[in-house]
C-alpha cells in the first residue's frame, strides 16, 4: 500500500493561515537584506542572504509547515514506498521558468543529479543515499534509495534543493555561467534588478502556475549595511519587513512597540538555529567532565535570553532543538545554579587555570553574550580571557581546535541525522572544519545510537534511539547548549501571511498580501 | 615644471608598489583561511569543497606566485576577482569610489574653506573674545572623535529633529530622476560630509591662525606696512597668501586621513563608499577587496599629493621665482 | 621652573585643561578604589537610566552594568594606552629623524622615504588592519598606533636636528672627537626637548582618539572596559539610550580637549620665542 498525502489536506493547512481576510492583490514589499548577498543563484550560493531574495525566484518540490510535515510546491503531490526506498513525486503540469521555457521533470533530474551534485555540499551528503533519479515522464520524478535514510522527506526544501533550469545550464561551466547574474526559477518572483550596494528588485510572475499567486507586485530589498540605519529604515517608513537578524537584538523592542508593528519568532522551525558554546575536550580544564557540567551550571541561560534576546527563544535542553522531530526533554538538566558549579569545581580541584573564549564576531549581541557568560563563569571562580577575532580567524581557530570555549550556532535542518549527528560523531573528527566535531567529542555508544537513528524506518525506532543519545550527551556536555535561538521577523501589520512555512522569509512572499 | 612632475610621479609609483608588497604581505600574515569563510557562508563545508575553492582563487598557490600575479595584475588595473562578492575587484572599488569621492572631496571643501575663514577671522581679532570663540569651537571640534561626532548628529538631526536623512546615499526606493536626484543626494551628503569635515576644518582654522599670525611678524610684511599699505591688502596680498603655504601643505598630508575618517563616518552613516567597502573586506578576509581598497586610497592620496605639491609651486612665490 | 610656569598660567585654557586632565587621571588612580567590583559585573537591570539610582548615578548599560564604574575603569585605559603609544612611537620616531637630519645625504634620503611611505599609506586603515591582524589587544592596539604615529615626530626632529647640526658648538664638538652617538644624544637632542614634548602632549590626545576609534569598530582589547567600547557597544541602541553613548563621549571630547589645551600652554612656556609672536 503507497502513503498517500493528499493534495487538498496540504492546501488546507496553509488555508488556515489565511482565512481570516480575503487576501488583495497589489502592492509592493519593502523589505532589509542583510548583509548584500554574494550571488542570487540559489544552486551555487545558500547562504542566508542569498536563500532569503532568491527563495522567492527559486523553488523546490516541497515546502514544510511549522510542525515540519511537508506541503506541496512543485510537486502537488508524492508517494513513498513502505520500505522507504522509493520516493515518487508528480508535479504540477503547467509550470514555467521565468523565460518562458517549460518545466519538468528533466530539470527534477539535472537539478538534483547534476548540478547540485557537484555544487552543493550539504545536499551532497544526503544524496550519498541516492541509488538513482529518475523521469519516468515529465510529470514524475522518482527517487531511488540504497538504504532507508530517515530525513530524506526533509531535504525537498528550496534551500536544499533548487530547482535549476537545466536548458540553461546543461553542459556549461556553472560558475561562469553569465546567466547566473540573471537567475531564472519557476518561483513567483521574477529578477528584475540588482545595484551593488543597493537594492535588489523583484517583480511578480503573472505566469506562476497556481493562479492568483502571488498578490505581490513587485519586492523591493533594501541594501543598508549599518545595523543601526536598518532600524531608522524601518522607523522612517522606509522598509516595511525587516527579516530575522536584520536589525540588533536591542532594537527589536523599540521597534515593536511602533504603532502598526508586529513581530514573529516563527518561520525557523526547519533550520532550528540551536547556540552553544564548543568546550575542548581534548585538554585543559574542559577536557574535564565535571568542569563542562560547571560551565553548564553557572550559565544564567534565562538572563542572556531577556537582556540579549528579548525573551525569544528558548532555553536549550538537549543537543537537538524542541523544533526539531525527535526532541526529548527526558534529559539531565542544568539550571542556574552557581553553588552547584562551585561545588563541582571543587570536586575536580580546579587549579585556576585560565580559558580563553572566543565570541562569535556576529555583531553585538555575540559580544555582550560573551561578556556576560564571561562575568558568569569568573562568579563561580573560573579565569575567563576573551580572545577578540573576526570571522576568518574563528574560523581558523576552531577548525584548528585553537580555543577552550568557543561560541557558535548551527542549523538542525529538522531532523538529528542532517544537524545534529555530525556534531557529535567520532569519525567528523578532522581539523580544517568549524562545522564538525569539533570538540574533540568520541564515545563509541554515541556513534552507533546516530548511526543506528539515521536508517531507522519506523518512527517510533528512531524517537527511541534518539532519546537515548540525548540522554548520553547531556550527561557527558561535550559542549555547553545555550539557546534555540529565536530571531525576529519584524514587519508592518497590514502585512499579511509573510510566515507560513517552517522555513519563514527564507521560502519567498508567494502569499504574502498587504492589506489596504 | 614638467620634469619636477615626472619626477613625482616615478616616486609615487615607487611608493605604490612597495605599499602593495607590504600590505600583501602583512594580509596574508593573518590568521583565517578564506576558503573556510566562504565555505561557511555557503553553509556547509567538506573537504572537496575546500579543495575546490582554494584551486579555484589560487589559494594554494605559493604566497610569492600569489603576489607576482597580484603585481602583474595591478599594471594591467586588474586588482584581481573578489570570491566573497563574485566580482572584479576593480569593478567593486569603482562602484564605490564615486560615493567616497563626493564624500570626501566635499568634506574636504567645507573644512578648507570654512576652516580658513575661520583661521583669518580669528588672527585678524587675536586675543578678543570672536577669536576666543572661534578656537575654542574649532579646539571642540578638533577633540571630538569623529564617530560620535556621527551619532550625535544623526540623533538630533534624523531622529529627534527628522531634518535631515541620517543613512544612505539617496532615498532607497525614492527612484528620484534629473534634478530631484542630486537634490536628495546633496540631502543625504549634508550631515556625513559635515561631520567629516568638522574635524578637518578645527585643524585647517588653527593652522591658518597660526600660520596668518607668524607671517604677519615676518619682515616683508613688516617693510610693507611701513611703506603705509592699507592693512587689508597687506592681509590678502602677502599675509594670507603666504600663510597659506603651510595649510596646503597640510591639505596634502590629511588626504590619507580623509580616507581613513571616511571609513567610520561610512560606517556610522551607511555611506556606500570604499571606506565601508574596506570595513566589510576586513571582516571577511576578502584579501583582494582590502588590497584594492589600500591600493586605490594609496594612489588618490599620492594623486593628492602631487596636486598639493604644484599647487605649493604655483602659490608659493619664492619657489615660482628660483 | 618657576619661569616656566608663569608663562604656563599665563594661558588660561592650558590651566583649565591641566585641571580637567588631573581630574581624568585622579579618576584613573582611584577607579580601583572607587569601584572595587569589575566594571563588567552586572550589577542592576539593563537600562536604568541616569539619576534615577543614587548607587548608579550615570545609570547601566545593555547589561546592567554600572556605567560610572565604566567610565572610571575606562580612564586608565585611554589614558594609558594614549601615554604608552605615544612613548614607542617617540622611541621610533626620535632616532630616525635624528639620524636621518644628522647625517643628511643618502641616510636623510632613505629614511625620509621611509617616514613619507608611512605617511602615505592612509592612517587609520592601516591601524585597522594591523590590529585586526595581529588580533585585538592591548599590545596589538598600542603598537598599530604608534606605527601610524611616529612619522611626525621623525620629521619634526629631523628638522630640528637639520638646524643645530650647523650650529658652532656643534661644529666644535665634532671638532673635538666626539663620537657621532655623543653629540647627537648630548649634544642636539636635548635641544630639541621642547617642541618634541609640545608634539607629544598633542600626540598622547590623538592616540585616545585613535583607540577610542579602533574599540568603537569593535577592534579594541575585550578584557578591557574602554570608553570607545563604551560607545561602540551603545550604538545600536542610541535611541533608548542616549546616555550609555553620551557620557564616554563627553569623557573622550574632555580629556582629548584638556591634552589639546596643555599642549597649547607647553607650546607658549616652553617656546617663549614664538609664543611672543602671537601677543
Amino acid at each position: 500500500m503507497l502513503k498517500k498525502l493528499s493534495l487538498l489536506a496540504a492546501t488546507f493547512i496553509v488555508a488556515t493561515g489565511t482565512a481570516l481576510a480575503d487576501p488583495v492583490s497589489g502592492g509592493r514589499a519593502n523589505a532589509v537584506i542583510q548583509p548584500e548577498p554574494p550571488s542570487l543563484m540559489l544552486g551555487l550560493v545558500q547562504n542566508g542572504p542569498t536563500q532569503m531574495v532568491a527563495g522567492n525566484l527559486y523553488e523546490s518540490l516541497l515546502r514544510y509547515g511549522p510542525d515540519l510535515e511537508p506541503l506541496p510546491q512543485l510537486a502537488k503531490s508524492w508517494e513513498i514506498s513502505e520500505d522507504g526506498l522509493t520516493y515518487t513525486f508528480h508535479l504540477y503540469d503547467n509550470v514555467k521558468w521565468h523565460d518562458g521555457k517549460p518545466f519538468s521533470a528533466e530539470d527534477v533530474v539535472f537539478s538534483a543529479d547534476v548540478f547540485l551534485r557537484e555544487t552543493h555540499p550539504r545536499l551532497r551528503q544526503s544524496l550519498k543515499y541516492v541509488e538513482s533519479i529518475t523521469a519516468p515522464d515529465a510529470n514524475t520524478v522518482v527517487f531511488k534509495l540504497n538504504e532507508p535514510f530517515g530525513p530524506f522527506i526533509g531535504i525537498f526544501e528550496v534551500g536544499t534543493m533548487p530547482m535549476i533550469p537545466k536548458h540553461i545550464y546543461e553542459g556549461t561551466d556553472y560558475k561562469a555561467n553569465p546567466a547566473n547574474n540573471t537567475p531564472i526559477g519557476t518561483g513567483p518572483f521574477k529578477f528584475v534588478e540588482w545595484t551593488k550596494g543597493s537594492h535588489i528588485l523583484l517583480t511578480k510572475n503573472e505566469d506562476y502556475y497556481i493562479d492568483g499567486l502571488p498578490y505581490l507586485d513587485e519586492i523591493y530589498w533594501h541594501i543598508i549595511p549599518d545595523a543601526a540605519s536598518r532600524s531608522v529604515a524601518f522607523e522612517t517608513g522606509v522598509v516595511d519587513i525587516l527579516p530575522g537578524g536584520s536589525v540588533e537584538n536591542f532594537d527589536v523592542p523599540r521597534l515593536t512597540a511602533m504603532e502598526n508593528t508586529c513581530v514573529t519568532d516563527k518561520g525557523w522551525e526547519f533550520i532550528g538555529p540551536l547556540s552553544w558554546m564548543w568546550l575542548n575536550n581534548r585538554e585543559g580544564p574542559t577536557a574535564d567532565k565535571r568542569f563542562r557540567q560547571a560551565v553548564m551550571y553557572a550559565m544564567d541561560r534565562e538572563f542572556a535570553k531577556d537582556a540579549l534576546w528579548n525573551g525569544l527563544g528558548k532555553v536549550a535542553q538537549s543537543p537537538v532543538s524542541s523544533s526539531t522531530r525527535f526532541f526529548s526533554d527526558d534529559v539531565s538538566q542544568y539550571p542556574y545554579d552557581p553553588d552547584k558549579a562551585r561545588a563541582l569545581l571543587e570536586e575536580m580541584g580546579y587549579d585556576g587555570t585560565p580559558v580563553r573564549l572566543l565570541p562569535l564576531p556576529y555583531g553585538e549581541t555575540w559580544q555582550r553574550w560573551a561578556e556576560a557568560i564571561k562575568q558568569n563563569l569568573e562568579e563561580v571562580g573560573v579565569k575567563v580571557e576573551i580572545v577578540a577575532t573576526d570571522v576568518a580567524g574563528w574560523n581558523q581557530k576552531i577548525s584548528d581546535w585553537d580555543y577552550d570555549l568557543a561560541f557558535t550556532y548551527l542549523y538542525q535542518y529538522g531532523d538529528p541525522a542532517l544537524g545534529v549527528a555530525r556534531t557529535y560523531v567520532s569519525s567528523n573528527i578532522a581539523k580544517g572544519s568549524p562545522w564538525n566535531n569539533v570538540e574533540g567529542y568520541e564515545n563509541a555508544k554515541v556513534d552507533e545510537l546516530f548511526a543506528k537513528a539515521a536508517t531507522a524506518v519506523s518512527k517510533e525506532e528512531r524517537q527511541a534511539l534518539y532519546t537515548e543519545v540525548q540522554q548520553i550527551l547531556t550527561d557527558d556536555v561535550p559542549v555547553a547548549w545555550l539557546l534555540e535561538l529565536g530571531f525576529p521577523t519584524i514587519y508592518r501589520c497590514n502585512v499579511k501571511d509573510l510566515v507560513t512555512t517552517a522555513i519563514g522569509v527564507n521560502d519567498g512572499f508567494r502569499d504574502a498580501y498587504i492589506e489596504k | 615644471m614638467l620634469r619636477f612632475i615626472a619626477m613625482r610621479l616615478v616616486k609615487a609609483a615607487i611608493i605604490l608598489i612597495a605599499i602593495v608588497t607590504l600590505n600583501f604581505f602583512l594580509i596574508h600574515a593573518a590568521p583565517g583561511d578564506p576558503a573556510a569563510v566562504m565555505a561557511g557562508e555557503a553553509g556547509a563545508a567538506d573537504d572537496i569543497f575546500l579543495e575546490q575553492l582554494r584551486e579555484q582563487f589560487g589559494l594554494d598557490k605559493p604566497l610569492l606566485t600569489q603576489l607576482g600575479l597580484y603585481l602583474g595584475g595591478i599594471i594591467q588595473l586588474d586588482l584581481g576577482f573578489s570570491y566573497r562578492q563574485q566580482m572584479p575587484v576593480a569593478d567593486l572599488i569603482f562602484d564605490r569610489l564615486p560615493a567616497t569621492l563626493l564624500l570626501t572631496m566635499t568634506a574636504f571643501v567645507i573644512s578648507l574653506v570654512l576652516g580658513t575663514l575661520a583661521g583669518v577671522l580669528a588672527s585678524a581679532r587675536v586675543g578678543k573674545w570672536s577669536d576666543t570663540l572661534i578656537s575654542t569651537v574649532a579646539l571642540l571640534f578638533y577633540a571630538t572623535p569623529l564617530y560620535w561626532a556621527a551619532l550625535m548628529a544623526v540623533l538630533i538631526f534624523s531622529v529627534q529633529l527628522n531634518w535631515l536623512p541620517g543613512f544612505g546615499y539617496e532615498t532607497v526606493g525614492g527612484n528620484y530622476e534629473g534634478l530631484d536626484r542630486v537634490i536628495d543626494i546633496a540631502k543625504h551628503l549634508i550631515l556625513p560630509a559635515t561631520t567629516l569635515g568638522l574635524f578637518f576644518m578645527a585643524v585647517y582654522m588653527r593652522m591658518t591662525r597660526a600660520s596668518m599670525l607668524e607671517v604677519s611678524t615676518l619682515d616683508f610684511v613688516k617693510t610693507a606696512r611701513a611703506k603705509g599699505l592699507k592693512p587689508s591688502i597687506i592681509q590678502r596680498r602677502h599675509v594670507f597668501r603666504n600663510a597659506l603655504l603651510p595649510v596646503v601643505t597640510l591639505a596634502g598630508l590629511q588626504a590619507g586621513q580623509l580616507v581613513g575618517g571616511a571609513v567610520l563616518t561610512e560606517t556610522v552613516f551607511a555611506w556606500p563608499g570604499i571606506g565601508r567597502l574596506m570595513f566589510e573586506a576586513l571582516a571577511q578576509r576578502d584579501y583582494n577587496v582590502l588590497l584594492g581598497v589600500f591600493f586605490v586610497s594609496a594612489a588618490m592620496v599620492l594623486l593628492f599629493n602631487l596636486i598639493t605639491d604644484i599647487l605649493y609651486r604655483v602659490v608659493d612665490p619664492r619657489i615660482r621665482a628660483s | 621652573m618657576t619661569d616656566f610656569w608663569k608663562r604656563y598660567q599665563r594661558n588660561r585654557g592650558a590651566v583649565i585643561g591641566l585641571i580637567i586632565l588631573l581630574a581624568v587621571v585622579l579618576v584613573a588612580v582611584l577607579a580601583p578604589v572607587l569601584f572595587p567590583q569589575s566594571p563588567w559585573k552586572m550589577v542592576q537591570r539593563p537600562f536604568l537610566p541616569p539619576f534615577a539610582m543614587e548607587r548608579f548615578p550615570l545609570g547601566t548599560d545593555t547589561l546592567g552594568r554600572n556605567v560610572l564604574a565604566g567610565l572610571a575603569h575606562g580612564a586608565q585605559v585611554s589614558l594609558l594606552v594614549g601615554l604608552i603609544s605615544t612613548l614607542v612611537s617617540l622611541v621610533i620616531g626620535i632616532p630616525i629623524g635624528a639620524l636621518a637630519g644628522y647625517f643628511g645625504g643618502w641616510v636623510d634620503d632613505a629614511l625620509m622615504r621611509f617616514t613619507e611611505f608611512f605617511q602615505t599609506v592612509p592612517n587609520f586603515a592601516l591601524a585597522i588592519v594591523l590590529v585586526a591582524i595581529f588580533e585585538p589587544s592591548v599590545q596589538s592596539i598600542v603598537g598599530a598606533i604608534a606605527i601610524v604615529s611616529w612619522p611626525p615626530v621623525a620629521r619634526l626632529v629631523r628638522g630640528e636636528v637639520l638646524s643645530l647640526r650647523s650650529r658652532e658648538y656643534v661644529e666644535a664638538a665634532i671638532l673635538s672627537g666626539q663620537t657621532n652617538a655623543t653629540i647627537i644624544w648630548r649634544q642636539i637632542l636635548p635641544n630639541t626637548l621642547s617642541p618634541i614634548i609640545v608634539l607629544a602632549s598633542l600626540m598622547v590626545a590623538t592616540a585616545i582618539l585613535l583607540e577610542s576609534s579602533l574599540s568603537f569598530l569593535g577592534l579594541g582589547d575585550p578584557n578591557l572596559m574602554s570608553w570607545g567600547y563604551m560607545i561602540g557597544a551603545a550604538r545600536t541602541v542610541i535611541r533608548q539610550a542616549w546616555w550609555l553613548s553620551f557620557f564616554p563621549g563627553l569623557a573622550i571630547v574632555l580629556t582629548v580637549l584638556a591634552l589639546n589645551l596643555i599642549g597649547e600652554g607647553l607650546n607658549d612656556a616652553l617656546n617663549p620665542r614664538l609664543s611672543r609672536k602671537g601677543k
